[in-house]
């Protein structure tokens, strides 16, 4: 009875009463009882076999389930092994070093990580950087100290490789030439005992760390000024550190993770990876109020540069009214720097299976990542197209958000270009003054999607024509007739060296000086008179009120143009029909501006300064503003030189580079 | 002693059984709220703890994407439902106080959210923020598939699901993408090899077992239950959209492969045709849509879709299939209006319906209507000088969304069951003559119209 009052809510002691009399009852009926009994047994038999089955089928489908749940959703390429990096624990690393005057080679653990027997290659210093935790190489560099200036570049890297990395030198060839006493005093500095003497075809190898040990270094003297010295062979052991001790302890964020997982994978870019004091990797610039170009993705050419990349990068992100987010990088092949460089900065990166070789590899580049940025941001009604070796102006995004409406409403457009072709140092003045201009300057602009997708696109060269895209687009094809807009000042600063089209010389000639706006939040003047009609109108008040030169003086004398500032002035070249630019290219060669092909024209006017005044030069008589000539003045004509040198036979086009 | 050895037998065998049921109850506790957490918990329907909790982590993940400024909006199938019912009330009271908690309580595994992709950073820190709430995340990623269709190019993988799970309830976050045809697309919820299957029921997602195609919803802010959340502006019409949403990729490797093997005709005439097909199909779409007339690409377009990703420069049409069920007697009209006057017209509503346009410059738009039986779909096709009728056979299908030159369209989901009825099984080979009345595979002959009926069936302009 106990039992039962331990549970009152199960059955009235009423009920159980009147069980026992019927359970005393039966009791009394043998054979009734009896066949209770055996029916009880047979009751619990069944519902222990129902139960043990029961249970097996809830665990088969149990079973069956949870296999079956995931099914749907397994990746396809489920046997695909992912490649793990074997965890390396070793603490010494084996570096075999070999300079000589054909070959050089470094070999890490037994892994080849430089190998150079090219001949007419490769001549000089050879340095790479390796990590002192984990052995990695993190920066492979050759300078050319057979020639002048080589060893200051040199020293320069050297001095931005963090304290702690492992440093391997190797000569080929020769690298002492132009070894200044400078560089030598730094190798002295890593404790090189040999660099201060290293002469005349010397061989010489070197493994060090930086502000710290020498594993080895070894030397072969030039016997003679005609033959080389022996090849040498260092065989060393380097002791690795902890990670620990290998990296900087910057305050655990966002940022600094992402700095930390650059700075152990790279080298040589100074002080972005410095310990103490690190340059900033987020910039934040002002935003710009009424930003209409906030949401126009904004697409980075590049190829393998990363040192560009990370430069352009740099400037663009530090550009007023800039959107991150809007921007993609488009690397050029499988090279991981650039996206190292990329990922540091936190953008999206996109990588491009190289696809025809030189110009044409360089264009098919290009119409992949228009496609991609396109496709990436379906609502945009614009890109900008930048390339990995340009400067931005700190108000880039403020010039084209005050012009870009221009290009959405005036069909007559083909571009927004930042680049003025003509505007050098001496030739370009005003940053609030914008043209009209016939040829497309490339250099960071913005394109229509519905030029690229209904024009452009379906007709892009194709793989096997080597073509320039640039110059493909300057076609009267493609261009009909349509101009693009250009600031006097440009917004983009182009600073590359190397690459497919440009080599030092070039960009000495015909950029260096180029004139780049620096000034913050300029506000462009009338821009409405940018567009078609209203241009025209402005053209014909300019040159109305223009001054016109003595024609009698030469032009390219620095007195041609008087000494004021502020005026316009006004000249007239000849000018036989449209296509006639003989008098412009020797104009534009005594000018010091772009002479090798035509920039910068407006049906045959130019718009230029000099001395900070406005210079118009008007071709008669084929440009239409020829009525404006005095009948009293004689246009200027300029012979070409009676021979052409052979000498300047550089491409003229500078756009998109990839070494 | 035979009577207490029946006792005792008796009272073994009944320990047994009690210990089996007891176990089998543990045992078939245990599984279900593991796996059938939605069965159980409606037979524990009423109990109020179950049901706050999934109130209350509504509440915490509302609370986490607030703080960090990510604008998400519900698109719950099952709350959704729920909110339908009573919109007009929640809507013209968007502030007021609820008495009970109707709509998150409800028994479910999950609440599921959309994000766009755009209005978000990707910031590590709403990670770390959930995990410091107690949440546990899950993020899937695949390919981008903006991204596919172009050659050799591989971007970093982009996230596609997140799901957020605290006790016993999950949050399933979808993100959506943009995607080129004005829509939004989300993409499949496929598990890597490493991942934790058991994470969550995947099988119960309402999303994710196949991609799906979205326009973009007008949003509404509400309160719910006491919780500030944005839903689509019309529930029931996201609803019925959600229900036919899935997304079909196009099959960009197999078309580069194509290409391989026979290369794109890239003369200026095939540039032009493509360009003039495109916007052709584009002011098709347009007239169809304003119509709400659904309607999917066929035959050579489809082919050329399926095959190569593009339009078959020699195909010199456009051609569409709707239902016959979904005919409209505007249809003429509208698209007169549009520009494109009818060029012909063969068959009637009743029989073979088949509407042809003429588009700019000799680009045809050709509309079959197909007719659906028990066991197949069929379309009609005239000859006009005999009057002779043909059918056209289809296996049966349902319709799938797909982006195709800049747009979102129908295409059959049975792509290639329904290629192959049309192309038979060489349609892998480009064929440049093709004679719609005895090339198709499925072609059959269907008699011939009573001449006293030509006037009716066979308009030509």
């Amino acid at each position: 009875m106990d039992e039962w009052k331990l549970n009152p809510a199960v059955k009235p002691h009423k009920k159980r009463s009147w069980y026992l009399a019927w359970k005393y009852k039966l009791m009394n009926q043998r054979a009734l009882r009896k066949l209770c009994q055996t029916g009880a047994v047979l009751f619990l038999l069944v519902t222990v076999i129902v139960n043990i089955k029961l249970i097996l089928d809830t665990r088969r489908a149990a079973y069956e389930e949870e296999e079956e749940s995931a099914q749907d959703y397994d990746d396809e390429m489920l046997n695909v092994e992912v490649p793990r990096h074997p965890v390396n624990n070793k603490k010494v690393l084996d570096v075999e070093v070999y300079s000589s005057r054909s070959k050089v080679y470094v070999a890490v653990d037994g892994t080849t990580v430089l190998e150079d027997e090219a001949r007419e290659q490769g001549r000089g210093i050879h340095v790479i950087v390796l990590n002192q935790a984990t052995g990695h190489v993190m920066a492979k560099r050759v300078f050319d100290t057979y020639s002048p200036h080589e060893d200051e570049a040199m020293v320069l890297f050297l001095n931005m490789v963090a304290r702690g990395r492992i440093l391997i030198f190797t000569v080929k060839d020769e690298g002492s030439f132009h070894l200044k006493e400078t560089a030598k005093n730094v190798l002295k500095s890593l404790g090189s005992q040999v660099a201060p003497f290293l002469s005349w075809r010397d061989m010489w190898t070197f493994v060090g760390k930086k502000g710290g040990e020498v594993y080895g270094e070894k030397h072969a003297k030039s016997p003679a000024l005609s033959t080389w010295g022996d090849p040498v062979l260092l065989k060393t052991e380097v002791h690795l550190t902890s990670v620990e001790d290998a990296e900087c302890h910057w305050p655990d964020t966002e940022l600094n993770r992402r700095r930390k997982r650059f700075c152990s994978k790279v080298e040589g870019y100074g002080s972005v990876c410095s310990c103490k004091d690190p340059t900033p990797i987020e910039f934040n610039p002002d935003p710009l109020k009424d930003n209409k170009v906030f949401d126009v993705p904004v697409a980075v050419i590049a190829g393998n540069r990363p040192n560009y990349l990370y430069r352009m990068l740099r400037s663009l992100l530090s550009a007023q009214g800039v959107n991150p987010q809007m921007i993609t990088v488009f690397i050029d092949g499988y090279y991981e720097e650039p996206m190292d460089v990329v990922e540091l900065f936190g953008l999206s990166g996109i990588q491009h299976t190289p696809i025809s070789i030189k110009n044409a590899r360089v264009s098919q580049h290009y119409k992949a990542s228009l496609t991609a940025t396109f496709n990436l941001f379906p609502d945009a009604k614009f890109a900008v197209v930048l390339e990995e070796d340009l400067d931005i102006s700190v108000d880039f995004f403020s010039f084209l958000s005050q012009s870009i409406h221009l290009l959405e409403e005036d069909e007559s457009l083909y571009c927004i270009s930042a680049w003025n072709d003509q505007g050098y140092e001496h030739t370009a003045e005003d940053p609030s003054l914008l043209y009209r201009v016939e040829t497309m300057p490339g250099l960071g602009w913005v394109l229509r999607k519905s030029l690229y997708k209904d024009e452009l696109e379906p007709k892009w060269p194709t793989p096997e024509k080597l073509w320039d895209w640039d110059m493909w687009m300057r076609m009267p094809e493609q261009r009909k007739g349509r101009e693009c807009i250009i600031p006097d000042i440009s917004r983009s600063y182009h600073f590359g060296i190397v690459g497919l089209n440009m080599n030092g010389y070039f960009h000495e000639a015909y950029f260096k000086k180029h004139k780049f706006n620096t000034v913050p939040n300029v506000q462009l003047k009338n821009v409405e008179s940018l567009r078609k009609e209203n241009y025209e109108t402005e053209i014909h008040r300019l040159l109305g009120e223009a001054e016109v030169l003595d024609h009698s003086k030469n032009p390219c004398e620095d007195s041609f143009v008087p000494d004021t500032e502020g005026r316009v002035y006004v000249m007239f070249i000849k000018m036989e029909q449209e296509a006639d630019f003989t008098t412009w290219t020797q104009l534009a060669k005594c000018l010091h501006i772009w002479d090798l092909d035509v920039r910068g024209n407006h049906k045959g006017l130019w718009r230029l300064f000099r001395k900070k005044n406005h210079f118009l030069v008007v071709g008669v008589p084929a440009s239409p503003y020829s009525s404006k000539k005095p009948s009293l003045v004689t246009p200027i004509y300029m012979e070409p030189p009676a021979k052409e040198e052979g000498a300047v036979a550089v491409p003229a086009v500078a756009a998109a580079e990839q070494t | 002693m035979q009577k207490i050895n029946r006792n005792v037998v008796l009272a073994l065998l009944s320990l047994t059984s009690l210990v089996f049921l007891l176990f089998q109850l543990c045992y078939y506790k245990f599984y279900l709220s593991q796996k059938n957490g939605a069965a159980f918990s409606k037979v524990r329907g009423s109990q109020s703890g179950q049901d706050s909790t999934r109130w209350h982590v509504v509440r915490k993940f509302l609370g986490l994407i607030s703080s960090h400024n990510i604008p998400v909006y519900l698109i719950d199938p099952l709350i959704l439902g729920l909110v339908d019912k009573d919109i007009e009330q929640i809507r013209s009271s968007p502030d007021g106080p609820s008495p009970e908690c109707k709509y998150f309580c409800a028994p479910r595994d999950f609440t599921t959210f959309a994000l766009l992709d755009k209005t978000w950073k990707h910031e590590v820190g709403l990670f770390r923020t959930a995990e410091k709430m107690g949440f546990q995340w899950l993020k899937i990623i695949n390919k981008d598939p903006r991204l596919d269709g172009m050659d050799d190019l591989s971007g970093m993988e982009i996230p596609l699901h997140y799901i957020f799970k605290l006790a016993s309830h999950a949050i399933h976050l979808v993100v959506f993408y943009e995607r080129s045809g004005n829509f939004l697309w989300h993409g499949p919820l496929r598990l890597k090899q490493h991942m934790d299957r058991k994470f969550v029921p995947f099988r119960k997602l309402h999303f994710g077992r196949y991609p799906g195609a979205y326009e973009k919803p007008e949003l509404l802010l509400v309160s719910i239950d006491d919780l500030k959340v944005q839903i689509p502006k019309n529930p029931s019409s996201f609803l019925q959209e959600m229900s036919h949403s899935r997304f079909l990729e196009c099959r960009y490797r197999e078309a580069r492969a194509f290409f391989q093997l026979y290369p794109d005709d890239a003369s200026l005439d095939a540039v032009e045709f493509r360009k003039k097909a495109k916007s052709l199909l584009h002011l098709a779409a347009l007239t169809l849509n304003n119509l709400g007339v659904k309607f999917w690409l066929s035959s050579g377009t489809c082919l050329g879709w399926y095959r190569q990703c593009n339009v078959i420069p020699h195909s010199k049409d456009v051609d569409l299939g709707i239902f016959i069920r979904d005919y409209k007697a505007d249809i003429i009209p509208a698209f007169q209006k549009a520009g494109l006057p009818l060029k012909h017209k063969f068959g009637k509503v009743e029989d073979s319906l088949e509407l042809s346009f003429q588009g700019e410059d000799d680009v045809k738009l050709d509309i079959f209507f197909f007719y659906e039986e028990d066991d197949h779909i069929w379309n009609g096709g005239t000859q006009a000088k005999s009057g002779k009728k043909f059918k056209y056979l289809f296996p049966k299908f349902t319709l799938c969304w797909t982006e195709f030159v800049e747009l979102k369209v129908h295409v059959p989901c049975e792509t290639l069951q329904y290629v192959e009825a049309n192309y038979g099984p060489e349609w892998k080979v480009p064929v440049k003559t093709w004679d719609w009345k005895s090339s198709p595979s499925n072609v059959q002959d269907n008699g011939v119209w009573p001449v006293d009926e030509w006037d009716d069936v066979i308009q030509i302009y």
